[in-house]
């Protein structure tokens, strides 16, 4: 399998509505490519519901509402006429609960995003080693890659939802809070694989860990909302800015644990 | 890491016995009874019924009487007692409530058994090989039981009942998928009109087709004019139940399906439809065994007939309800066996689409319980 080089994500303006209710207002963000970005801040700020806008989930959630633009390489996935099954074969998502699917086994999850978006591949065995391996879960279930997925622990379902974007060999890699259901082993072997990841894909992860950020971003990003306002990005730079220098007051109490 | 392992493997002086031990047959201390109690619990549920059955057939008194007066205050008293016993003063109303559970569903499960009962030994003396092979042709009310049979009705009711099948599930999908999986403007009336469906009287179904159909000419009493009527009976089942079926799926299934770049119709053929596929079938069975005993309907639309037909197309067909209600109106001792013997032949079809249903219900439990467990192997119970 050809390792296709990562691509860059910029969000320009993008604002979003629930029904009438403004929940998100104005995120512009440069994700450059091969770079891991964290999104941070307290529940409720919008950056689940911002990571869901840049492959198109978010339109898929009944009143969902949006307005601005999200570039990949250039071209807008919100542009006429882009078909948003296309936008998420380029652009994966692993989920906060692993979701495997329960009546396909461990290689049929894998071989899943083939099957569902119609294509299909010269070599299955050889895509599911290496989407196993990349998902640095191959160890674990290469002799029993015909079980159910479900009976698999919750690290290791988590993994497979993982190895199971990655057959689809997207450019962008989304998570949200991938690892806020598992213990803090599999939560360290996920991390090593986002590392591992980044050398071949832009990755972007909503996170309520701070080490975690701290861990495996490049470059963070701050949401906070207030009083019934949308909420916005407070600050964007690289992670060690804004854990060490933050500029805004408010970013500093939040990341050194004063509230949220 | 290797540091902090080393320490504490240095720390521990002998290493204890660490072996698995045989589970002791004691295991479940939360089963344990005590004697006393288990022999009270037994007297206050015999002695009262004892009482009244010795009371009863001494004093020559009616069974409505020595119900209500000796039974039930005796099991009042009874159950009281034990409950005061074992529970201190809540036990009045623990006891009471438990014995007014049990004798209810006793009182229900006795209707219920006693008509299987009557289906099953009026019936059991006509079911034979004949009976269950043969047709009516040149049968009169009085020809004995050696001859003849409901053959033909069994293959009429087959094929009635599963052209209804084919052309009802398809629909009765479509509408669980557009009901759950779309947002459809005309949901909310759909399920309202699905509501209303499942209480039309069948007598009307089959009068609408009667009237559209046969009383103008269209057609002459036709196998496919009883499955017309029988598909607004079981359209709403089918729907409902799948419905049900593709709503318990979770919706992160759906949506793991669609961030893999699957198109809509492809997430629910690859994922949500799996998912559902035991209680999609559950729904196909009991929206058979809803219409597989009506009535009303076929006797409007594919009348009775003697002879066996595989024509669903053209003339009238004979099926197990209107051969059953051919009989009993007849009022001769022969007329009536036969008209038992197919209630049980009913009956038992019935009774293995159910029991069918339950199976495939069932192992869906199986499996989930048998990966929870996989998921946690010390867990006992």
């Amino acid at each position: 399998m050809a390792i296709t080089t990562a691509s860059a994500l910029h969000s320009e303006n993008v604002n979003v509505w629930f029904g009438e209710r403004h929940v998100l207002k104005d995120v512009s963000l440069t994700f450059p490519s091969n770079q891991v970005t964290a999104l941070i801040g307290p529940s409720g700020c919008g950056k689940s519901t911002f990571l869901r806008t840049l492959n198109r989930m978010h339109e898929l959630i009944p009143g969902a509402g949006f307005g601005g633009r999200v570039l990949l390489d250039g071209d807008d996935i919100y542009g006429d006429g882009v078909d948003p099954v296309n936008v998420r074969i380029k652009i994966g998502m692993v989920f906060q609960k692993p979701n495997p699917f329960p009546t396909m086994t461990i290689r049929d999850n894998v071989l899943s995003g083939l099957k569902l978006s119609g294509r299909k591949t010269n070599d299955a065995d050889e895509l599911v080693e290496t989407s196993l391996r990349r998902a640095s879960i191959w160890n674990e279930v290469r002799d029993r890659l015909n079980d159910p997925a479900l009976s698999l622990s919750g690290g290791q379902q988590q993994r497979l939802c993982i190895a199971r974007s990655l057959a689809m060999d997207p450019q962008v890699l989304l998570m949200d809070e991938p690892c806020s259901a598992l213990d803090p082993g599999s939560t360290r072997r996920i991390e090593e694989t986002i590392v591992e990841l980044s050398e071949s894909m832009t990755i972007v992860i909503v996170t309520h860990n701070m080490q975690q950020a701290q861990r495996v971003a490049d470059q963070t990003a701050f949401f906070l909302a207030t009083d019934g306002n949308p909420g916005h990005v407070v600050e964007f730079g690289a992670t060690e800015d804004i854990f060490e220098r933050p500029r805004d007051s408010r970013t500093n109490d939040y990341v050194n644990g004063h509230f949220g | 890491m290797s540091d902090i392992a080393n320490a504490t493997s240095t720390r521990q002086p002998a290493s204890p016995d660490l072996s698995p031990v045989a589970r002791p047959a004691n295991a479940e201390p939360w089963k344990r009874k005590d004697r006393a109690q288990v022999v009270g619990v037994s007297l206050s549920a015999i002695l009262p019924a004892l009482f009244t059955w010795f009371f009863g057939s001494t004093l020559a008194l009616d069974a409505t009487v020595a119900v209500v007066a000796i039974f039930l205050p005796l099991q009042l008293v009874a159950s009281a007692a034990m409950g005061i016993r074992i529970f201190g003063r809540r036990g009045i109303a623990e006891s009471l409530l438990i014995t007014a559970t049990v004798l209810l569903s006793l009182m229900v499960s006795v209707l219920l058994l006693s008509v299987l009962w009557s289906v099953i030994s009026a019936g059991a003396q006509t079911i034979s090989w004949t009976f269950l092979g043969q047709n009516n042709v040149y049968i009169s009310p009085t020809t004995s039981l050696e001859y003849g049979g409901v053959g033909h009705s069994i293959i009429g009711t087959l094929l009635i009942v599963g052209l209804t099948t084919l052309v009802t599930v398809p629909f009765g999908i479509a509408i669980a998928v557009y009901l759950t999986e779309t947002r459809g403007k005309a949901r909310g009336a759909i399920r309202v009109l699905i509501q209303a469906m499942s209480g039309l009287p069948s007598v009307v179904a089959g009068l609408f087709v009667y009237s559209a159909l046969i009383a103008t000419g269209i057609t002459q009493y036709a196998g496919w004019a009883g499955s017309l009527a029988l598909l607004p009976l079981m359209l709403p089942t089918v729907a409902r139940i799948a419905e049900e079926a593709l709503r318990l799926v979770p919706a992160e299934y759906r949506n793991g399906a669609l961030a893999l770049g699957a198109p809509a119709y492809r997430a629910f053929l690859q994922v949500t439809l799996p998912a559902a596929k035991t209680g999609i079938i559950t729904a196909v069975l009991l929206g058979i065994a809803r219409i597989i005993g009506e009535t009303a309907p076929l006797l409007l639309t594919t009348f009775a007939a003697n002879n066996t037909s595989f024509n669903l197309f053209s003339g009238s067909m004979s099926s197990l309800p209107t051969y059953l209600y051919q009989y009993i109106s007849n009022g001769n001792d022969t007329s009536t066996q036969r008209a038992w013997g197919a209630a049980l032949v009913v009956l038992i079809l019935v009774g293995i689409l159910f029991t069918t249903a339950r199976v495939f219900g069932r192992a869906k439990k199986t499996t989930s319980k048998s990966l929870t467990k996989a998921k946690s192997p010390r867990k006992a119970n």
